[in-house]
């Protein structure tokens, strides 16, 4: 995947950049908005990651300006501004993901990639299906094995975000911001006994477990 | 060179605005003044002209020449105020006070006229006096003229302008001593706010201007001045108080770190440990340092902000009902009796996201500390005040009575709430979040049980409006 980065800082920048060449992904950096717009310009990226403060453009502006040129390349916003407001505006910029600073690099890559996928599976989707694992979205019924599988509106809303993000990690807070739609920390990992009820309606007699723990990151439906 | 002060205040130029406005109105009076008398002046005198011009002819039409002849020569020999001439139909003066008509015209019948009247006073000096008179024509052709003497009704009006342009003067000279006066009041009234302001400019937000208890705008000033002080001194006090905090409590996490990093460099030099696990450690001692700087600055924010921002009407059972959805798996893992009971259909306003975060740290706390077997009680009701209550009551516990107050204190030191029962750095961010909704946090004793005496934590918020 090629990610640019759009950071002033550039020694987190070299330290971003070592950490998704590490999970394989290819990074160009800029250290500001008018070099991130001249980048975009002259070659395509999966993902944007940007930094909301910078010299010269600050990322919210740099966005706006990339979006009024009709470039619809997700963008992750980086910043150390964590107030709601700070946060919708970014998104009202045409931001894609808020992500605040200090953040740690499991919880980055993972939202890259979220980003990503979200990205090629744009076309409107009525079944999921992730292995064996079926959801039918419109009658809200979820089969493994052509064995149904009763869930909770809650649950349903869980493992369809797992299987829309099947394959990658996804972290609790990634969890949290959007199958809760909260923003802040919950002081106890309250997501931890959601996922294990869920993994017990879907994973319990059968051999292979697919909702898998992913030590350090989060969680992972594989196939 | 630049006006004396009193001279460039705000009053001040009002006063000569005023001033100025004034003496128009005054002059376009006086002026209206001037003219009706000196008018009247002239109207009088015409009167009296044309009445003796009557007489004369009523005279005249009884006796005809000779008569009228008589009685000019009768009426200018004694003291009268009129001046009179009787002409033959050629002009030719007959008799009367004067030798010649001022009226040189011998065509129309009447004919009005202004002239001067050449007198001599008894010591030789000769006066030149303003008249006005009428020549008419007699039946048989004759010219008779009658003349007023206007001079002393035009000193009158000469007085009258004098007295014009001395009440101006005067207006001038008082209107500017008035001015002077108010604007050094109002310069006196003001040099104690600027006084103030300055003192203020220069660091110290401790002054404070002085309200003489007048109520006028200058007290309202005053009192809106320090009020404005007052904020700003409360919340940049709070800005240092939570710098302190966050100082205070982030030097022994960070203390404990910069050890446990320094033991691990010291015993992976000596190739005794493998420094992953303590890299490991190291990693989670920092999320919890960022964790409780987080919490500290969110707390900071709210203080500092004062009032939550973003505040929205909803229904206060919806949003526990979602933390409750989100908690009550935890509460059955861990063999906890939790139960709700949620008042439906209320309304109230407030930020959702920072109430359903001080909801979930009540709500986390309490099965955090309440023993298994214990049980969880939340509530959302409306009090007969009004206000709006989420509560949760636990079997925990507890907190000593002692402590409680503590908890609810403006800016509670984590150190010591951490070291309470029960309570962890959520409950300071629980109060700043009440008390940013002009509510406050209720710490009661629970109902009892195996645990402890238990806890009650009641979020109380204002009714809407």
């Amino acid at each position: 995947m090629r990610v640019l980065i759009v950071e002033d800082d550039l020694e987190a920048a070299a330290a971003m950049t070592r950490g998704l060449a590490e999970a394989g992904h290819d990074c160009r950096t800029a250290a500001d908005g008018e070099l991130g717009l001249a980048a975009t310009a002259s070659e395509p990226f999966d993902v944007l990651v940007v930094d909301r403060m910078m010299p010269r453009l600050d990322g919210v502006s740099m966005v706006e300006r990339l979006r009024a040129s009709g470039d619809q390349t997700p963008v992750l916003f980086l910043s150390a501004l964590g107030e709601i407001n700070d946060r919708v505006s970014g998104l009202k910029a045409g931001g894609d993901d808020y992500l605040v600073k200090p953040y740690a690099f499991a919880e980055l890559i993972a939202r890259i990639e979220a980003l990503a996928r979200r990205r090629e599976t744009g076309s409107v989707q009525t079944v999921l299906k992730v292995g064996d694992l079926e959801m039918d979205l419109l009658g809200r019924e979820v089969r493994r094995a052509g064995q149904e599988i009763d869930l909770q509106p809650r649950e349903f809303q869980l493992l369809e975000f797992l299987m829309r993000n099947a394959g990658q990690s996804v972290t609790r807070t990634m969890l949290l911001e959007k199958v809760w739609e909260y923003h802040f920390d919950p002081q106890t990992n309250v997501i931890d006994v959601h996922i294990s009820r869920l993994r017990a309606k879907i994973d319990k007699g059968f051999d292979r477990a697919m909702l898998q723990t992913v030590r350090g990151a989060g969680y992972r439906l594989e196939a | 060179m630049r006006l004396p002060r009193v001279l460039r205040t705000t009053p001040f130029r009002l006063t000569l605005l005023f001033l100025a406005l004034f003496a128009a109105a005054a002059c376009a009076f006086l002026a209206y003044i001037y003219l009706a008398t000196a008018g009247e002046v002239t109207r009088r005198a015409d009167s009296q002209v044309k009445a003796e011009m009557r007489s004369l002819e009523a005279v005249y039409a009884r006796g005809g020449f000779a008569a009228l002849n008589q009685a000019v020569i009768e009426r200018s020999s004694s003291d009268h105020v009129l001046v009179y001439l009787l002409m033959d139909p050629a002009g030719h003066p007959v008799s009367g006070s004067i030798g010649v008509s001022p009226v040189k015209h011998r065509d129309r019948d009447e004919v009005w006229a202004s002239f001067t009247l050449t007198e001599t006073n008894p010591d030789g000096a000769v006066v030149r006096l303003p008249a006005r008179g009428l020549q008419e024509k007699m039946p048989g052709g004759e010219f008779m003229f009658v003349g007023a003497d206007v001079g002393e009704a035009e000193g009158f009006v000469v007085r009258i302008l004098r007295a014009i342009w001395g009440a101006g003067a005067l207006i001038i000279v008082l209107g500017l001593a008035g001015g002077i006066v108010v604007s050094r009041d109002v310069n006196r009234s003001m040099a104690s706010l600027i006084d103030v302001i300055d003192a203020a400019r220069g660091g110290d937000l401790g002054a404070r201007a002085k309200v003489r208890g007048a109520g006028d705008e200058y007290d309202e000033l005053a009192s809106g001045l320090n009020d404005m002080l007052e904020r700003l001194e409360r919340s940049i006090g709070g800005l240092r108080h939570a710098g302190d905090a966050i100082a205070h409590d982030l030097r022994s996490p960070l203390t404990r770190l910069r050890a446990r990093l320094e033991a691990a460099m010291i015993e992976a030099d000596a190739g005794r440990a493998d420094p992953k696990a303590a890299l490991h450690q190291a990693l989670e001692d920092a999320d919890g340092v960022l964790r409780t700087f987080s919490a500290v600055l969110a707390i900071a924010r709210l203080e500092a902000a004062g009032v939550a921002p973003g505040q929205a009407l909803f229904d206060p059972g919806l949003l526990a009902a979602d933390i409750i959805e989100l908690y009550e798996p935890l509460a059955e893992e861990k063999g906890l009796d939790f139960r709700a009971e949620l008042t439906p259909s209320l309304s109230m306003k407030g930020n959702r996201e920072f109430l359903a975060q001080a909801l979930s740290n009540i709500l986390d706390n309490a099965i955090k500390y309440t023993p298994t077997g214990g049980a969880v009680m939340l509530r959302v009701r409306r009090r007969s005040s009004g206000d709006i209550e989420m509560s949760v009551t636990d079997t925990g516990p507890g907190i000593d009575a002692a402590d409680r107050e503590r908890v609810i204190e403006r800016f509670v030191r984590l150190e010591h709430s951490r070291s309470l029962p029960g309570v962890g750095l959520g409950l300071s961010l629980v109060a700043a979040v009440a008390r940013s909704h002009h509510g406050h946090l209720e710490l009661d004793e629970g109902p009892g049980g195996a645990g402890g005496p238990g806890l009650r934590v009641a979020l109380v918020l204002p009714k809407v409006g």
